[in-house]
């Protein structure tokens, strides 16, 4: 009976939130089968240590498993260690990032020129972002995550959550306005 | 303070992270100063093209039903319901749909309990050719007690206003459905996650915290079938 009422509890506070967990997954996977099997797994997991959840709400701690699970599969596959330094230029495209990194981006695009962003571009660019930033904007902006939350996923102190997505606002800015250049002068 | 100091604040000030006088003291200088404030809207900006266009992206249905299925309570030693699901095939689905429509067509309405059926729609696409169903359906078995649960894209054709790829609205189907003893319910979770409120969706609609856990709910305690159209 205690199991029964662990299901119901899992069931009632974790599973509403697998759209969310998809989500983050999708995000830093970038990999729709990937991800899937990084949220299958996640909630095994979360299922397996769910008695040492406390409270009621149960999004933030999901999405701390999920992000677990994620980086753990990335691991297991690259034996490069922590996927967040490195810079995929394979998801980035060649035209937009010739230049090889985006330090190398022109600066300060206006922000008239941002809201025009494409989708694919916004896309291409949020998905280029080293994981550590990627993660800390998806969390912001598409989770709606407050900065506490955000540290408690990611398990670092609130100050380095406010650094990182400054700083991951700030590549967002570059690599967009370098490849609204590229297509402003017809490549 | 300088403009630089400034400049780390803006994100937190974005955000609403920073306290009520770092947010006043911040509010001062962007008054006198163009620069921040040109950054402080280019950061709006970001913000507004990251949540048109970076989203996220719902959980797959198989996704769904795997993950439903790790926990899903087993019966009286058999394959739980969620088992069932995992396992049926779409084109399973489909022939079990087939048959079960050819044995309704041709067969005079059973007595005894109603039918009770959960439709699952999840994209905008198929609403038109569920409702479509739904009407064959309830000419088969004018009996059968249905209950369409929208949820993902599935929750469009209950916004207001809303109208198939022809142009035609969805509202009036709806209505003649519910006149017909179909209930609509709409997920809360869905409409939240895509920044919507209740008032949107047509009244005649009812809004459950979440429409994957009514399905649940339906199927476990209720009785109902499952039916994804």
């Amino acid at each position: 009976m205690l199991d029964e009422a662990k299901r119901g509890r899992f069931e009632r506070l974790v599973l509403p939130h697998l759209d969310a967990a998809y989500g983050l997954a999708r995000w830093l996977m970038r990999d729709t089968t990937q991800a899937e099997d990084a949220v299958q797994e996640a909630y095994l997991r979360a299922y397996r240590f769910f008695g040492t959840f406390r409270g009621e709400d149960a999004r933030p701690w999901i999405l701390g498993v999920v992000r677990n699970a994620c980086y753990s599969l990335l691991a297991r596959e690259r034996r490069a260690g922590p996927p967040a330094q490195a810079f995929d230029e394979e998801v980035h495209g060649e035209e937009a990032l010739a230049a090889g990194t985006v330090v190398r981006f022109p600066v300060d695009p206006e922000a008239a020129a941002i809201q025009r962003a494409e989708r694919e571009q916004l896309q291409a660019c949020l998905s280029a972002l080293p994981g550590e930033y990627r993660e800390a904007i998806v969390l912001r902006e598409l989770h709606g995550c407050s900065y506490r939350e955000i540290a408690q996923i990611v398990d670092v102190p609130i100050g380095t959550v406010m650094s990182r997505l400054a700083r991951a606002r700030k590549l967002l800015q570059r690599s967009l306005s370098a490849q609204m250049q590229d297509r402003g002068t017809g490549t | 303070m300088s403009c630089k100091d400034n400049a780390k604040l803006l994100d937190g000030y974005l955000d609403g992270e920073l306290d009520l006088p770092a947010a006043l003291a911040l509010e001062d200088h962007l008054q006198s100063c163009g620069q921040c404030k040109a950054a402080l809207e280019r950061l709006r900006a970001l913000r507004s093209a990251l949540r048109r266009h970076a989203v996220l992206e719902a959980a797959p249905d198989a996704l769904r039903k795997r993950v439903a299925a790790q926990f899903a309570p087993r019966r009286r030693g058999g394959l739980g319901w969620g088992w069932g699901l995992a396992l049926a095939t779409p084109g399973m689905m489909a022939l079990v749909l087939v048959a079960w429509l050819v044995l309704a067509g041709t067969q005079p309405p059973a007595a005894g309990p109603a039918t009770r059926i959960v439709y699952h729609i999840s994209s905008t696409a198929t609403a038109r050719d569920a409702l479509r169903n739904l009407g064959n359906h309830l000419n088969a078995t004018p009996h059968a007690k249905v209950i369409v649960v929208a949820h993902n894209e599935g929750v469009n054709f209950l916004l207001r206003g809303a109208r198939d790829a022809s142009g035609e609205a969805f509202e009036p189907a709806v209505e003649s459905f519910i006149g017909r003893g179909v209930e609509f319910r709409v997920c809360f979770n869905t409409l939240e996650r895509r920044g919507l409120g209740g008032g949107q969706v047509i009244p005649a609609a009812k809004l459950v915290p979440s429409g994957i856990a009514e399905i649940g709910r339906l199927q476990t305690e209720e009785g109902y079938a499952y039916m994804r159209l």
